[in-house]
């Protein structure tokens, strides 16, 4: 096939219809972007939820020699530990339960927070100063207000966490982003639909005679189709082009150096997640493009 | 099945939306390298029949045989096949205006794939065929009418095609000029070309004596050998 003709058309084309292309680079590059956006929070949502999944527990905290807690008469005496963990242990809710001492919650407060500032003459806290504390996982995530009301109120219980209150607003956050992006993805993917349609009906028209004429001497269809395809795939590849470019601005300035400082004890997506993400895009915007003027080329250059 | 390069069997072709018939049970064999007027009055549906011929409508009802391909039944993607069998002239020219006649002509060579080669010795050749060798750099609009026409004729040609197919193509020139143009047609007739002509100009049939199909209202009144222009003559 003699391609020269297909490509001098292209060129021509792109230019003939800039604005137009323009508009289409523009939607595109946006809705790929929010696209995008979506696929990373929903994976960093996914990595939370693996990372903490079973650690969704609730910790009850017992009574410390100087509790702050008023209802704590004085440290936990070893009557009252074997009451709570009777308790614990009867409910149906609980499907295991281990007992921190406060040695290992200290070990772990270090780790959290830098061993450094818990060594010298002069440390900010003693294992000491750390409670002991009953971890319990639950049989059902959703099934806790049975075990909380059980234990809340017993003798040296100081107090309880549930660590679902903690991340249910963080969760809460990246649900409703993720889905805000892809819901206004979705309306400017219907913009970018339209504006291809639009483009292809002014090309084609611009083209009619030289269209008419191909038809007429028994040009073959994709011949005739081939420098519609061409500008589809070019105006794709130049909004997917844009759009890596803008997620990978979101992941370096959003994350790796604002989030990811800031939010340790959460587990950050990172390249690979990208890379899932610019995947997505690389096939949902040349998909966006060509899949119209397959549609409408079949429309206007009909045989 | 027969050498018929078009073969017509009781075609009827309506336009949705239109109770009459353009075309209606029209029997019609065109042999190999015949030339052939297609007359009547306008609305008769004489474009009707040329563009069955060149499958860009199907036949309502009956059979359009074409190059030994039964329209009916040729697939979409085998129609550009099909077409490059038919060159086919009109009225208004149908050039690209902002090419030159040397680059419209080979326009029709390039868009179906032929060589560089081929088209580097088909366009010059095509052009002096026509009467136009000198010509190959100007533009449509620094041309008359009828070497407007010649390139139009050219550019049908190029491809040496079995058919060739022209609406009225001197509906817009005056007598001195038509009959150029029915020379050309002539000289392409006489390398083996079937040539199916449909036109209004009593003058040049009387003149050619060639075969001449009549219809009325969609009918084919008339199929007459050497024929002339009207019924009485
Ligand atoms: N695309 C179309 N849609 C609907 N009706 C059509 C169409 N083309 C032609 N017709 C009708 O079919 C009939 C035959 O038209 P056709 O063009 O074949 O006539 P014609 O003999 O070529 O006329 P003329 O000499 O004026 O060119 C006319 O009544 C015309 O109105
Ligand atoms: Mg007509």
């Amino acid at each position: 096939m003699q391609l020269r003709y297909v490509f001098s058309e292209l060129g021509q084309g792109l230019r003939r219809n800039l604005s137009m292309h323009l508009a289409v680079v523009l939607t595109l590059f946006v809705s790929l972007t929010l696209v995008g956006m979506g696929v990373l929070l929903n994976q960093q949502a996914n990595k939370a939820a693996d990372h903490w999944g079973n650690q969704l527990q609730i910790t009850v905290w017992l009574c410390k020699a100087d509790d702050s807690n008023a209802a704590c008469t004085g440290e936990v005496t070893d009557a009252q530990r074997d009451a709570v963990i009777a308790v614990v242990e009867e409910n149906p809710e609980v499907s295991g339960h281990h007992l921190e001492s406060r040695e290992e919650a200290f070990e772990k407060v270090k780790e959290l927070v830098g061993a450094e500032r818990f060594e010298g003459p002069n440390p900010a806290a003693t294992a000491e100063d750390m409670p002991e504390s009953i971890w319990i996982e639950l049989e059902d995530p959703d099934e806790y207000k049975g075990i909380t009301s059980a234990v809340t109120g017993l003798d040296g219980v100081s107090g309880i966490r549930d660590m679902r209150q903690t991340l249910k607003p963080i969760y809460g956050s990246i649900n409703a982003l993720q889905w805000g992006a892809l819901a206004t993805a979705g309306f400017l993917v219907i913009a970018a639909l339209l504006l291809v349609g639009n483009t292809i009906r002014l090309a084609a028209f611009a083209r009619r005679k030289e269209i008419g004429i191909m038809r007429l001497v028994g040009a073959s269809t994709l011949y005739i189709a081939l420098p519609f395809l061409l500008e589809a795939l070019v105006t794709a590849l130049v909004g997917v082009t844009l759009a890596a470019g803008a997620l990978g601005g979101f992941m370096y300035f959003g994350i790796h150096e604002r989030a990811g400082d800031a939010l340790k004890f959460m587990p950050w997506i990172g390249m690979e997640e990208y890379g899932v993400a610019v995947l997505c895009v690389a096939l949902l915007g040349p998909l966006l493009t060509i899949l119209p003027t397959l549609v409408l080329t079949r429309k206007y250059l009909k045989v | 099945m027969s050498i018929n390069v078009i073969r017509f069997e009781k075609v009827t072709k309506a336009y949705p939306g239109h109770p009459q018939p353009a075309l209606d049970q029209v029997s019609v064999d065109i042999d190999k390298g015949e030339f052939v007027f297609l007359v009547g009055s306008s609305g008769s549906g004489k474009s009707t029949f040329l563009r069955l011929v060149t499958r860009e409508y199907r036949p309502t009802s009956g059979r359009v045989y074409v190059a030994g391909k039964e329209i009916n039944r040729l697939a979409n993607w085998k129609v550009p096949r099909l077409r490059r069998e038919i060159g086919a002239v009109f009225q208004d020219f149908r050039l690209l205006p902002n090419k030159t006649v040397t680059e419209n002509v080979a326009f029709a060579l390039q868009v179906i794939g032929r060589s560089r080669a081929d088209i580097k010795t088909l366009v010059p050749e095509t052009l002096e065929l026509v009467g136009l060798d000198g010509k190959g750099d100007r533009m449509p609009d620094e041309l008359s009418g009828g070497e407007q026409q010649r390139v139009a004729v050219a550019r049908a040609f190029v491809n040496r095609p079995q058919i060739l197919i022209a609406d009225e193509p001197t509906g817009n020139l005056d007598p001195t000029t038509s009959v150029g143009i029915m020379k050309l047609l002539d000289r392409i007739n006489r390398t083996g070309t079937t040539v199916l002509m449909a036109t209004h100009d009593a003058g040049i049939v009387d003149q050619m004596r060639k075969r001449v199909i009549e219809l009325e209202h969609g009918r084919a009144v008339r199929d007459q050998a050497q024929g002339v222009y009207g019924s009485q003559a």
